[in-house]
């Protein structure tokens, strides 16, 4: 069923976690070489900056030439006949990425990938133009089972998203009620989390855990996306244009009942992650504790002040210090499994990519607007100096 | 064959001692759960939030807390940063040191933050230098050099270098008669500067691991700078040469560095420049996606070359 034997994952794993662990000094140069000709397997993988532009290149040329086709060989544009073309394109494009696994050998290289994304994507698309009046809804459906299969089959990550947000899509097919789509959507999310949470038990130490991981982790995070109307109600990208905020769609029982269920599920998450030391767990748990203190306010009617982002701040600094104490006073630095030091060499480079690249676009910088005079103080629109902090977020 | 048989296979053949099996067998099994990284982020996290907040209540409520206040609060803020800093940090090394403790990159990155919201108050409320603008980002970048130097820190590197850029575009504004081609030139300087900086630092051992950095963002500015002269219809010829040799440039120097993201740049940016020319003037769709299948077949031969032939690991 899945498109990599077992045995060539594990040796990637096993490669993975000895440069971890050399990048740390958990073990000496010497050991390193001669442990990692012992990991050497039959798969083709290359580093993260040539695998994006794999992708991108590969999508490029399938993308002109089916567009390249339909412009030579389809002079009429019938919806039809393009629905069919499409649904080719799609079986030639994941038979393409099949082949580039069973022949090429390809892992995480970037074409294959990309393949598999294109296949997803026509068959949609020619779905969209083939079915008839009444029967959409299938569309998004066949792009949630089809994206499932290539996250089963090629353990994509992303894949596990795109089911995800087909999933969004569907509901709007079955129910006009937006009320009944966030109940929809959170309940294909829960199925899907049970079903996760009951398969991963049997693979919690091999090269698996982090595929079912990295899907746990998305599926809290949407359930959670799913219940904060601040965030998820549908007029959203209307309010992120200026428009105003209106939750009056939801009668007030849902209402409070999502509000309840926000300040629930961080604290659940999160648990769930640590109990686990799941790390993609954890951060979904952080992030949807840190969305609930930022949308309390916006969900009790109640007006921001300028000062909240530096009460949030003074928090998040107050409770990273808070745990890095408390680890380091444990025996050994450890309390309960849990430590603050750094176990793998991927932490460091992490760390310096992250530094270069937030220090630069974090605050925003500066090329401040000719002085006009004026002795109003506003940060922001390049007014900061240096590394300028601005108040425009 | 799992890594647990694997450490066990390597401890029997005494590729690593028993203590080590014992070690990374835990860490496998989660035995060990490193926080470092999260616990980072959310520092990070929290002093954004922080720096943000201040800069919104300073500009939001300058007018009812008054001048006095405001600095006083900033300035005490400022001072207890690089008080911390100077007060804790190790002795100065040429070479990669690593900080006292957790906090401390922390402290000084907000330092750095707050020191900008306090410059940018100082002049709007007093204008002390008349609206020189650019002498206050020269000399906040000076300042963040000198502080990113002596304690080693890649967060405030990079805003010196962002407030260094700042002063190159900012001079040009206040020429009377700027246009886009004065703009693109400077931001050629500015990457030639900054390369060339970070190069002779590197020679003169002076915190070579800054290199990278520099490297970096000199190379996406230059970039962005030559493919903006190409996509002016107006002088592309001479662009277009210059563009093609920046490509060659990053590509080799991606190659035998093994820095792949060099690879990359060189990619893309030579690709989106070359055939904004070559498609500008074909108005066929056949044409056109003729074009894109053929060159980007071409491309991915190239790449995938590459990838076997160099940049084999993750």
């Amino acid at each position: 069923m899945r498109a990599y034997s077992a045995f060539n994952q594990e040796a990637l794993r096993a490669r993975d976690l000895l440069k971890d662990w050399a990048g740390v000094g958990f073990l000496t140069e010497a050991q390193y070489q001669r442990m990692e000709q012992e990991t050497v397997c039959e798969l083709r993988r290359t580093n993260i900056f040539l695998r994006l532009v794999l992708f991108l290149f590969t999508l490029i040329i399938v993308g002109a030439a089916v567009a390249l086709f339909f412009v030579t060989f389809l002079s009429e544009r019938e919806m039809k006949t393009a629905g069919i073309l499409l649904l080719i394109a799609a079986a030639f494009s994941y038979a393409a990425a099949e082949l580039a696994v069973s022949r090429a050998r390809l892992y995480r290289y970037g074409i294959e990938e990309a393949l598999a994304v294109c296949s997803v994507g026509f068959l949609c698309a020619g779905m969209q133009a083939v079915l008839p009046h009444g029967a959409e809804f299938l569309v998004p459906a066949a792009g949630a089972v089809v994206s499932l299969w290539i996250w089963h089959r090629f353990g994509l990550p992303y894949a596990s998203l795109a089911a995800m947000i087909f999933v969004v899509w569907l509901a709007g097919y079955w129910t006009s009620s937006h009320s009944a789509q966030h109940v929809i959507v959170a309940a294909f999310y829960a199925a899907g989390l049970a079903t996760v949470a009951a398969v991963r038990r049997r693979h919690r130490f091999t090269y698996l855990n982090d595929q079912y991981s990295i899907a746990e982790a998305l599926l809290w995070l949407g359930i959670y996306l799913t219940i904060n109307l601040q965030l998820s109600s549908v007029n959203l990208l209307a309010q992120w244009w200026g428009g105003a905020r209106t939750t009056t769609e939801f009668s007030r029982p849902f209402y409070w009942a999502t509000f309840v269920l926000m300040w629930c599920l961080p604290p659940a998450v999160l648990t769930r992650g640590l109990r686990q030391k799941d790390r993609f767990v954890i951060a979904a748990g952080s992030i949807a504790a840190i969305l609930t203190l930022v949308t309390n306010k916006p969900y009790l009617g109640w007006q921001r002040h300028s000062w909240d982002p530096i009460l949030m701040g003074g928090l998040l600094i107050g409770v990273a210090l808070f745990i890095r104490r408390w680890l380091a006073d444990g025996p050994g630095e450890i309390r309960h499994g849990f430590t603050a030091q750094r176990l793998s060499g991927k932490d460091k480079r992490w760390m310096n990519a992250g530094a270069t690249a937030f220090g630069l676009v974090s605050p925003s910088i500066l090329s401040p607007s000719p002085q006009t005079g004026s002795s109003d103080f506003h940060l922001g629109g390049g007014d900061a100096g240096g590394g300028g902090a601005n108040s425009n977020f | 064959m799992t890594i647990f048989t694997r450490l066990e296979q390597w401890k029997e053949r005494d590729v690593i001692s028993a203590e080590q099996r014992t070690l990374l067998a835990g860490l496998s099994r989660g035995e060990r759960f490193s926080l470092f990284l999260e616990l980072n982020i959310l520092l990070y996290a929290g002093i954004l939030a922080f720096v943000a907040g201040l800069g919104w209540t300073v500009s939001t409520w300058s007018q009812q807390l008054g001048d006095v206040l405001v600095l006083s609060i900033l300035s005490a803020m400022l001072a207890a940063c690089f008080w911390y800093c100077f007060s804790r940090a190790p002795a100065w090394s040429r070479g990669e040191t690593s900080s006292p403790n957790f906090s401390f990159d922390y402290v000084l990155y907000l330092g750095s933050l707050i020191w900008s919201v306090e410059l940018a108050y100082l002049e709007k409320r007093f204008q002390m230098l008349s609206g020189q603008w650019d002498l206050y980002l020269l000399a906040t970048a000076g300042l963040f050099f000198f502080l990113a130097y002596r304690f080693d820190n890649r967060f405030v590197l990079s805003l010196a270098l962002s407030s260094f850029a700042g002063w190159f575009g900012l001079t040009i504004s206040r020429w009377p008669s700027h246009q886009d081609v004065a703009y693109r030139q400077y931001a050629i300087l500015y990457s030639l500067v900054v390369a060339g900086a970070g190069a002779i630092l590197q020679r003169r051992g002076l915190k070579p691991h800054f290199f990278g950095t520099y490297l970096n963002i000199a190379a996406n500015v230059l970039f962005w700078a030559l493919l903006s002269g190409v996509f002016n219809r107006d002088g592309y010829l001479v662009w277009l040469p210059c563009l093609l040799a920046a490509c060659g440039a990053s590509l080799a120097w991606g190659l035998a560095r093994r820095q792949f993201s060099f690879v990359a740049y060189a990619a893309v940016y030579g690709y989106v420049g070359v055939s904004s020319i070559l498609i500008h003037d074909i108005h066929s769709d056949t044409a056109v996606l003729s074009y894109f299948v053929i060159t980007g077949v071409a491309m991915l031969v190239m790449l995938v070359a590459i990838a076997r032939r160099f940049g084999r690991e993750a």
